[in-house]
């Protein structure tokens, strides 16, 4: 276990978080189970006093899960120059077995947090409270899901040994090994490269033809296929050299922290196309953060052919 | 209008912190003073940090000893040779060193012995032999901490060392050597290595311990691993090796300071629960007829949490800038001792400026949540309270 | 405009006791009328009042204004109901003392974050229409009662509702003041303005301009 202030502090707001949570949680299981849109009983006035108790704490889980989760990186890529053998955050969070699943798991909490919100939000702007009970429902599977979260990541700091052997991100994204990402090496480039801008196409048919349906369901897939084409293809690109992999090695200064706009673009063009569903507000929005998305990644594979004169 | 600040909203804000000045004066204060004391830990650690890593790069790359039951022995002085024949090593030395207990004043001495015409493995030995004053091989050469204890020994023009069969030695001082860092010299004599070993009762083939130089940075580990095959009974230390050992014993020094923090943080928190929840009667008549004009229990809300947000902004910068004053303006007295070690002559040194933005990070993440955290009950409570009892 | 149909409010009063604020009430209150509530304390006067602005709901029965019931609505949709269609001058004022009179008067204002220009606009209008321009930066405490007062009716009308509501509005003016006030309420008439005043002040019940007398007594209409 590596004791430094960065891990400590994460602890501290995990355990923070924790509380609140179990809080919402009995709050959430108490709406849940007595809510009554038709009774008049001051006991459902007292319930939807709860309820924006338990809508403020989780709105202020997620107001500083989000920034805590860059935080989170932060503290990955200088772990890596305490854990031997590891040299960005890949090779930490290789550190135990559960590391991919914890980012993932990360990465599903935030949007599905950010998802509550506007569940939460539509839910209060009509008389009837629609989802009143949904969301409290919806929010009982993703404490679950939160508490997961939090112990995997207690478990995972706590495993962290300085002179424990890590791989780094070269021989975890890579065809030989073993790790489960390994399995989309067996996938062809081209395929992966068609499926991205087909898919992306097809987001933007969506889009002109304002078709809400096709368009978040377009946006959930372009969230899979656009993270296995950066680590397959547009990421050897941006470093420049085809056996280079990982997702992680650019957010680091080397590549003037790219990474963070490309994610940042990257999500926030899929969540909010994921939710247009109930929000058309963000349509534009949404469509026009996955276009620099594209345009971006695009560009670095633009730029090397231009200068090289060949593709890698 | 959706502007994300509502100005309007925040003038009242202000006014009502105002107006209940004692209370949020006593929150600001403590919760700058947590900020400032855990902003001055981080401050001083990453500034002793700094200053040892400083003193780490003028380090050689290897160090090479001999151990023989897991302790430190003499080595052969006869292995450089064959470490100078590895590729890539530029250099190798022999370096006759130690510690000397001076019982007079209780302190250690650390005893560093050079050979005029050799490769220096530092490069302030070398503007040393290279001075104006030059090395003279039969006198010692003191680091400013040095000097000040044997002056009050009344040691001024010369020393005596106590040899391993009880005679004296006396050498003469030569003058006060000045390395990179305070932290290096303070305590160190320079004298020849003849006398050195004299005083150890070193055999003339033998040293303390031997330095390689490797002029390619990544080439350091191959040759460390080459070194370790050659002699398995040897430890083998690099550079960086040292400089993640430097850096595990800070954090988990300060990892230390925090876990003990904690329990102020913890205090904290209920101390906060407890004031924001006490609400006068003029508090709650007021909110009351805010609730009677048409604010919803969202804009109350808001209303509470841009106070939080102001007291919590407020202190954090407050708290910092206290604490920047503190650690390099007044050189924080009594906390830097926590985490330099407290020694007679380690405490001379300046503590150099860091601006690490992850720490003040840190910092915020350590104060700023925990604060909000704790009026998050405390404000609903205030704002679900009933209007009714404004209209009797 | 108005309309209480069957309504009973009843709450809690200490641990077991409970008081019948008002039983089985009836009315109906027409637009741009006058109303005045006569009764004495605890006759459900207030209870009334605070069962039109939508501060409390109702035990049993429904009120509707405009066409819409307002006695179910969840706390964002009666909030702003309340701010945008009832102007409320209380009993006491319930200024804040500290503050000057415009920000007393921004305050309904607030919450709908408006652009400054505005919201400036609205508080001009309404500080020449109640004669307080000259006060406006001045805290509320250095003003007199009846200063204090117009103050209070001025935040009340700066988001122009349609209802304005004043519980006991003269209960601490002396006559000449008593009489600016009622005044005040008359030209508000001119407007359109559905006002409803609870008063047990003889000065109000003999005025020509109000529509429609109601009389309490013990939770019911006489």
């Amino acid at each position: 276990m590596i004791l430094s202030p960065e891990i400590l502090a994460i602890y501290i707001l995990n355990f923070m978080f924790l509380a609140f949570a179990l809080i919402a949680l009995y709050l959430s299981l108490k709406i849940y189970i007595n809510y009554d849109k038709n009774s008049s009983d001051t006991i459902q006035y007292t319930l939807e006093r709860q309820s924006y108790l338990a809508s403020t704490i989780i709105k202020f889980i997620f107001a500083i899960k989000v920034p805590l989760f860059l935080f989170f990186i932060f503290t990955l890529d200088k772990l890596s120059n305490v854990l031997s053998g590891a040299m960005c955050g890949a090779g930490v969070l290789d550190a135990t077995e559960y590391g991919t699943i914890l980012i993932s798991l990360k990465i599903l909490n935030i949007y599905l947090f950010a998802f509550w919100l506007v569940l939460n939000k539509e839910d209060l702007n009509q008389e009837d409270k629609p989802y009143i009970k949904i969301k409290f429902a919806f929010f009982i599977g993703l404490f679950v899901l939160f508490l997961a979260e939090i112990l995997l990541e207690y478990y995972t700091f706590y495993n962290f040994e300085v002179d424990k052997l890590v791989s780094c991100c070269g021989t975890l994204y890579s065809a030989s090994s073993t790790s489960f990402v390994s399995n989309i090496f067996a996938i062809d480039n081209s395929i992966i490269v068609s499926l991205f801008y087909i898919n992306f196409s097809l987001i933007t048919f969506a889009y002109v033809f304002k078709s809400k349906y096709v368009y978040a369901i377009s946006n959930l897939t372009f969230i899979v296929i656009s993270i296995v084409a950066l680590i397959m293809f547009f990421g050897t690109y941006i470093y420049e050299l085809p056996s280079h992999h990982c997702p992680f090695c650019y957010l680091q200064s080397d590549y003037y922290y790219i990474g963070y706009l490309i994610y940042a673009l990257l999500f926030f063009g899929t969540f909010n196309g994921l939710i247009v569903v109930f929000k058309d507000r963000f349509f534009k929005l949404s469509f026009i953060s996955n276009l620099l998305f594209v345009v971006l990644v695009s560009i670095y594979v633009l730029v090397y052919y231009l200068k090289n004169g060949v593709f890698l | 209008m959706n502007r994300y600040i509502n100005l309007y909203l925040l003038e009242y804000s202000i006014n009502a912190l105002l107006r209940q000045k004692y209370k949020n004066i006593f929150i600001t204060t403590i919760l700058t003073f947590l900020i400032f004391l855990l902003s001055s830990m981080f401050f001083i650690t990453s500034s002793i940090k700094k200053e040892l890593q400083l003193s780490v790069d003028s380090l050689p790359e290897i160090t090479v000893q001999k151990l023989i039951s897991g302790k430190h022995y003499d080595i052969e002085v006869k292995r450089v040779d064959k470490i100078l024949q590895i590729t890539g090593v530029n250099d190798a030395v022999a370096r006759v060193w130690g510690y000397y207990f001076f019982a007079n004043a209780g302190v250690n001495f650390t005893l560093v012995g050079i050979e005029q015409f050799e490769g220096q493995y530092k490069d302030s030995f070398q503007s040393l032999v290279d001075g104006s004053e030059g090395f003279d091989d039969t006198k010692a050469y003191i680091g400013q901490g040095v000097r000040e204890i044997m002056s009050r020994n009344y040691y001024k023009e010369y020393f005596n060392f106590i040899l391993p069969d009880g005679s004296f030695k006396k050498i003469d001082i030569g003058g006060v050597f000045k390395a990179d860092t305070n932290l290096e010299s303070n305590d160190v004599i320079i004298l020849s290595k003849d006398n050195m070993r004299s005083i150890y009762g070193m055999n003339e083939d033998h040293a303390t311990d031997i330095v390689v130089k490797v002029s390619n940075h990544d080439e350091i580990e191959t040759v460390a691993a080459k070194i370790k095959l050659l002699y398995p009974d040897a430890r083998v230390i690099t550079k960086n090796d040292l400089k993640v050992s430097y850096e595990n014993i800070f954090d988990y020094k300060s990892g230390m300071f925090l876990a003990l923090f904690i329990v102020s943080l913890f205090t904290f928190f209920i101390i906060v629960y407890d004031k924001a929840s006490g609400l006068s009667s003029s508090e709650r008549k007021e909110i009351g007829v805010l609730k009677a004009i048409g604010w919803s229990l969202d804009d109350v809300l808001k209303e509470k949490f841009y106070e939080g947000a102001l007291i919590s902004v407020f202190s954090y910068l407050v708290g910092i800038f206290m604490a920047l004053a503190f650690v390099y303006i007044f050189q924080a007295p009594l906390l830097r001792d926590i985490f330099s070690g407290y020694s007679e002559l380690k405490t001379a040194f300046e503590l150099p400026f860091v601006f690490d933005i992850q720490m003040m990070v840190l910092v915020f993440f350590l104060s700023v949540p925990i604060y909000i955290a704790a009026i998050i009950i405390p404000s609903w409570r205030a704002a679900t309270m009933d209007a009714d009892e404004v209209m009797r | 405009m108005i309309k209480f149909k069957n309504v009973n409010k009843t709450f809690k009063s200490g641990r077991s006791h409970t008081v019948d604020a008002l039983k089985d009430i009836d009315l109906s209150i027409k637009e741009g009328s006058v109303v005045v509530l006569k009764g004495a304390s605890g006759s459900g006067k207030s209870s009334i009042l605070s069962l039109i602005s939508a501060i409390s709901k109702p035990t049993s029965g429904e009120v509707i204004v405009d066409d819409k019931q307002i006695s179910k609505l969840s706390d964002k949709f009666s909030s702003e109901y309340r701010l945008n269609n009832i102007g409320i001058v209380f009993q006491k004022y319930n200024l804040v003392e500290d503050i000057t009179v415009e920000q007393n008067v921004i305050l309904p204002l607030i919450p709908k974050n408006l652009d400054s220009h505005v919201v400036e606009e609205k508080v001009e209008s309404v500080l020449d229409m109640f004669g307080i321009k000259e006060y406006k930066n001045s805290p509320v405490k250095n003003l007199s009662g009846g200063e204090q007062q117009r103050v209070a009716i001025a935040r009340a009308y700066i988001n122009t509702p349609k209802i304005i509501i004043a519980d006991e509005p003269t209960a601490n003016l002396d006559e000449k003041l008593s009489l600016d006030f009622i005044k005040i309420i008359k030209d508000l008439k001119g407007e359109n303005k559905t006002i409803i005043i609870a008063t047990h002040d003889p000065l109000f019940f003999d005025l020509d301009f109000v529509d429609e007398y109601i009389e309490l007594k013990d939770g019911c209409v006489v």
